[in-house]
């Protein structure tokens, strides 16, 4: 089941600057929700308190009712948030599939004691583990590189990796940071497609930054639009791309008038 | 080279070289000289220590000046122990669990700081272990040092002391090497390594960087506490020389050279600890310092990874020396079969290759 998140009244500062100014949306159960803006617009920002890697200086965020604003990502991860990151951080002297792997440790069980020992019940998990891993990578078109060395691997790949690492951790709530930055035309369509997927097999929540309102169209149910850390707008995405406000703070004020 | 490493993946393969291995260890301590007996055996002591900086520095990659330390307190509790007739087995137990748990509180505090900090605090310890050591002279014999011939041949055994010895450091240090190869292999291996390169990520996965850095730390002064025990084993002697800041210096080193995050590197690593000096002292004794020095840097520079990566450098020279570059394929063990080359040219369908440059397009939000 997808998790539900709630964010009121988010507030981030760094120093004399503010960054997030009384931010707050709500996305329900197997939502895809669309976080867009202009660049400096404070999405990543946002996505780093709720992933836990940055503290707010005050508001409310809540997954499924439960308040974890303050909360250590690693604590948030093994409650089923899972994202990626805007540059894909893989292992690259890894492989493929060990890099996989990693998204699975809040699965495994076994302290150091028991896995130094190498328990059989441990190696017969680390064993299933491997076969999931493995036929995701397949579903993702990558399970021919599962043993090839990440480095080996193009950019656009990488990302593939990546988002296969977060879903082997089966979360309820999964943030893609740009997820199609960077990527060729053909590429963003099947990332399109693949997002879709793993809404309607696995039901997962899915908050997704991203610059390419193309995708955004495609893909989102919601979306919000930030500008200068404040919410600007918040529905549909067509909606936004022909909202005035949001046109303004993407090309200028003079540019919307000519638009205009 | 890909079908040698094929072979060599195969099950029966592997137990038949494990299963050779382990006779051979069982036959070594009997075939050769008291002075080689007792070579080996140190070369088991220090082979320990390094393992032990191994896993948090190699693996964990976070800088330990101290691991002498450790191995110092466990020779000492092992000493203080035999001294006064405690039994073996809680002589060992207190061996590694004494620096285990100073290891713990330690890494609880040094962990909070970032980075060098670490390498700070963990320069502290062999600095205030030596004068600790000649101030609690009740407990460790202060600059006389502490002996103990605890560790010399039962009767009923018929063994010579060095072929005993060697047998105590074969078991006890083989049982730790294959605990230490389990553990950084699979679930805690992984999350060691992404502690290592990315904790941000790290995070993000459900690991959190302190906690792994704390139990890297302190199973690396567990593994110490063993290397402490073993020494008092095989040398019987301790003093607070054991334990000064240069010889945790040369247990970097020889971690680096025999390769890091490897558990063979470990093991190389433990011999160039200990015949390497013996080696340049044949040479020429004025310049023993100055050859391994030279040595340290020449292996840098042509074995970056350590002595351990030799034979793959040597298989890359010669795949590149080849006209048609050879199969560039690398392979690793597992039970799936390799893609192969249809899987090569797959890759187009998949996605294609990017038009651009990585750098070039990359946009920050």
């Amino acid at each position: 089941m997808g998790a539900q998140l709630r964010l009121t009244d988010l507030n981030l500062r760094f120093g004399g600057i503010k960054v997030l100014n009384d931010v707050g949306f709500e996305v329900e159960p197997g939502q895809i929700f669309g976080l867009v803006g202009p660049n400096g617009a404070g999405k990543t920002s946002l996505f780093n308190c709720i992933s836990g890697h940055y503290r707010p200086s005050s508001g409310s965020i809540t997954i499924d009712g439960e308040e974890v604003l303050g909360t250590a990502p690693a604590t948030l991860a093994r409650h089923g948030l899972a994202r990626t990151f805007q540059h894909p951080a893989l292992q690259l002297q890894a492989t493929v599939l060990e890099n996989v792997l990693l998204g699975a440790h809040t699965r495994l069980s076994g302290g150091p004691v028991e896995w130094a020992l190498r328990l059989p019940r441990l190696a017969r998990s680390e064993r299933e583990l491997r076969i999931e891993a493995l036929t995701l990578l397949e579903r993702n078109g990558l399970g021919w590189a599962a043993h090839r060395r990440a480095d080996e691997l193009s950019h656009g790949l990488h990302k593939g990796v990546e988002l296969c690492r977060a879903l082997l951790s089966r979360p309820k709530l999964l943030l893609l940071d740009e997820p199609a930055a960077g990527l060729p035309h053909s590429e963003v369509e099947q990332l399109i497609e693949t997002v879709r997927r793993i809404r309607h097999d696995d039901d997962i929540t899915v908050v997704v930054v991203e610059h390419h309102m193309g995708l955004i169209a495609a893909l989102t149910d919601r979306v919000v639009v930030l500008d200068h850390g404040a919410k600007l707008m918040e529905g549909a995405a067509a909606e936004a791309q022909s909202d005035p406000r949001v046109i303004e703070a993407y090309i200028g004020k003079d540019a919307a008038d000519d638009v205009a | 080279m890909s079908s040698i490493t094929g072979f060599l993946s195969r099950a029966w393969v592997r137990w038949a070289i494990t299963a050779v291995v382990a006779v051979a260890l069982l036959v070594v301590p009997l075939l050769f000289s008291e002075y080689t007996n007792q070579n080996l055996a140190r070369i088991g002591v220090f082979a320990v220590a390094v393992l032990g900086l191994n896993v948090v520095m190699g693996y964990t990659g976070q800088v330990s000046l101290g691991q002498i330390f450790f191995v110092g307190v466990g020779a000492y509790v092992t000493g203080y122990g035999a001294t006064h007739d405690w039994n073996i087995v809680v002589v060992f137990l207190a061996s590694v669990l004494v620096p285990g748990v100073i290891g713990l509180v330690v890494a609880l505090a040094a962990a909070r700081l970032g980075g060098l900090a670490i390498a700070m605090v963990t320069i502290a310890l062999p600095i205030i272990g030596v004068p600790l050591a000649k101030r609690l002279s009740d407990f460790t014999g202060g600059s006389q040092g502490l002996s103990s011939a605890f560790s010399n041949a039962p009767d009923w055994t018929g063994l010579y002391n060095d072929q005993w010895q060697l047998y105590l450091v074969i078991v006890i240090g083989g049982a730790t090497y294959l605990l230490t190869r389990n553990l950084v292999r699979g679930k805690y291996g992984r999350a060691f390594a992404i502690v290592k390169s990315n904790e941000a990520v790290a995070a993000s996965m459900g690991i959190s960087p302190y906690r792994y850095k704390v139990l890297a730390f302190t199973v690396a002064s567990l593994i110490g506490g063993v290397s402490g025990f073993l020494y008092m084993a095989v040398i019987q002697f301790t003093s607070p020389e054991t334990m000064t800041f240069s010889h945790s210096i040369t247990l970097l080193a020889s971690m680096v050279i025999g390769g890091a995050a490897s558990i063979i590197g470990s093991l190389l690593g433990g011999a160039y600890y200990v015949l390497v000096p013996q080696w340049s002292n044949d040479i020429n004794p004025n310049l023993t310092e100055l050859l391994q020095g030279a040595l340290l840097l020449l292996t840098l520079f042509l074995l970056p990874g350590g002595l351990v990566t030799l034979p793959r450098e040597i298989a890359r020279r010669l795949r590149r020396s080849r006209p048609d570059g050879g199969p560039e394929r690398r392979q690793t063990p597992s039970a799936e079969p390799a893609p192969g080359r249809e899987a090569v040219e797959e890759t187009p369908t998949v996605g294609g290759i990017p038009t651009q440059r990585p750098t070039e397009r990359q946009e920050q939000a």
